[in-house]
């Protein structure tokens, strides 16, 4: 993979290494050296430093076109896809650290597999209904207008960088929920299909580790690779969520009967 | 989950969102409040003939007893406003950390605000506090009295500080608001930013004009 144009800079690396499998291995920083190249990723960078330099290098790949979001890391500190990160929108000193929150498998690889199944089983990440499915029925019409909304949402390619980039979820990495979570939920909550009331998704987001713990850092809004509309969906939550309970607050705030 | 939370309910737990909602509502009516605090204060640049505007606005507030009534109800709103949104806060040495390192490595404007909104509200628990005493605890407000203050050098200086710290607090936090509850869309943040910039710089202008004003005033 060496070759290619060069570019007349030598680009300077410094990569965070750590094999928490390994119990000799200390987390420390690794420089490595590279001559830029013609339309250089750092998905060819990395490979080539493997290739050529440290067959050792822990990150993860699988489309390298922006599609399969396995390779997300901290690139000069912001959460992005290696794979569609050109160096040459990059200064010649390049630092790459592995996405917090998530545990670490090794230098810059991530597991956010189990993060986003636990989202996924969480949120109940399925379209809820009492119907049944009907193989000889045809299927049931939707307006285009929604149907575009919803797939806006279902754009998300589960790479983890707006949790990476969220001030709480980096606060309290343990509990809260994160942008992607939200915009799954926001996604089943205008979908018609999905026969869950709005104290269902209540019991779920409406609370510190959801919606109600997002400060508003917008950090996810600014970083999402496949720019999901994160700001508009998580205030659309949060006054769903919150001004539903306006009733409820007067209810409880007044002497009287009690019961919901 | 634990057995007492579910055997108590018979639908969901809404505390936590009750004390979202209240936070806003509480900030909101303190930005309200801060408003229209400036503007009075500020009438003391105003000199109509009858002397300076903020001597009749403030006795109509002590003559109708609004300021004092108004003034506490406002520091508990302050005192529940700090409750509600402290809650946001790490006060865990670990969550400190995390949200300092996140906040330099990833250096992203948002996230800076919103640190600077945690850092001014302790400045304003304190020094509001202090302010609000010393005023309340002299009544009536007169633009002399004020200007002696101000005059005496030291208590410029406090004021001076908490200015910026109350604007910056309250635009932030105005924003903030916007954002979080979808009132402000993406599409139009940007602006919305800007403004709230600008807002916040013309109350500081005015807020020093005033102070000046104080600071020089000999004819009240
Ligand atoms: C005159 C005084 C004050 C005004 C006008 C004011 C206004 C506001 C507003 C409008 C917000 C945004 C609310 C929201 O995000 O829901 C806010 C947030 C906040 N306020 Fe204040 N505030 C004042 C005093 C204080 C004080 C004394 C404290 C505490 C020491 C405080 C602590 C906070 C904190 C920590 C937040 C951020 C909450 C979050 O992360 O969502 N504020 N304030
Ligand atoms: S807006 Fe909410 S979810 Fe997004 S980065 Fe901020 S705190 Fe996290
Ligand atoms: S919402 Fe965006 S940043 Fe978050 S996981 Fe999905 S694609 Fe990635
Ligand atoms: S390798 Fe699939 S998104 Fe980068």
């Amino acid at each position: 993979m060496s070759g290619g144009v060069t570019m007349g800079r030598t680009l300077k690396f410094n990569i965070f290494r750590f094999n928490p499998e390994d119990p000799a291995s200390a987390p420390r920083m690794d420089a490595y050296f590279l001559e830029e190249t013609e339309a250089m990723t750092l998905f060819i960078a990395l490979n080539r430093i493997r290739e050529e330099q440290d067959p050792a290098l822990m990150f993860d790949f699988m489309c390298r076109a922006g599609i399969c979001g396995s390779c997300a890391m901290m690139i000069n500190g912001r959460p992005d896809l290696a794979c569609h990160t050109k160096t040459k929108n990059l200064p010649a000193e390049i630092t790459l650290m592995p996405m917090p929150v998530f545990k670490l498998v090794g230098d810059l690889s991530v597991d956010t597999g189990t993060w986003f199944r636990a989202m996924n089983e969480k949120v109940q990440s399925w379209i809820h209904t009492a119907k049944r499915f009907d193989p000889g029925q045809e299927e049931e019409r939707m307006d285009n207008a929604l149907a575009e909304e919803i797939y806006e949402m279902e754009r998300c390619i589960e790479c983890g960088c707006c949790v990476a980039a969220c001030g709480k979820a980096n606060m309290v990495p343990e509990n809260f929920m994160g942008a992607a979570a939200f915009n799954r939920i926001a996604r089943f909550m205008i979908d018609p299909r999905d026969e869950r009331n709005n104290d269902e998704y209540f019991e779920v987001v409406g609370n510190e580790d959801g919606i109600f713990g997002c400060l508003g850092l917008l950090g996810c809004e600014d970083t999402c690779p496949k720019n999901i509309p994160l700001q508009d969906e998580l205030g659309m939550l949060r006054r769903k969520m919150g001004f539903s309970q306006v009733k409820h607050l007067f209810r409880a705030l007044l002497p009287g009967k009690k019961m919901a | 989950m634990m057995a007492d939370e579910t055997i108590s309910r018979v639908g969901p737990d809404r505390t936590e969102a009750y004390l979202d909602l209240l936070q806003m509502v509480t900030g909101v009516v303190l930005v309200a409040f801060m408003w229209a605090h400036m503007i009075l204060v500020a009438s003391v640049n105003l000199d109509l003939g009858g002397g300076r505007v903020m001597n009749v606005i403030a006795r109509f507030f002590e003559a109708t007893y609004m300021a004092q009534v108004g003034g506490p109800v406002i520091a508990a709103i302050m005192l529940a406003h700090f409750v509600f949104a402290a809650r946001k806060l790490p006060f865990r040495a670990r969550e400190q950390k995390a949200i300092w390192k996140h906040s330099l490595n990833f250096n992203h404007l948002d996230t800076w605000l919103w640190v600077i909104q945690a850092a001014t509200a302790f400045i304003i628990l304190i020094m509001g506090c202090i302010h609000m005493w010393t005023v309340l605890t002299s009544l009536p407000i007169t633009a002399a009295k004020s200007a002696r203050r101000i005059q005496g050098g030291w208590w410029l200086v406090f004021y001076l500080v908490l200015l910026p710290m109350i604007e910056l607090h309250v635009g932030i936090g105005i924003y903030r608001i916007g954002v979080k509850w979808g009132f402000i869309k993406r599409a139009h943040r940007k602006a919305l930013h800007r403004f709230e910039n600008r807002l916040t710089l013309t109350m500081i202008g005015i807020g020093v004009v005033t102070l000046f004003t104080f600071l020089v005033l000999t004819k009240a």
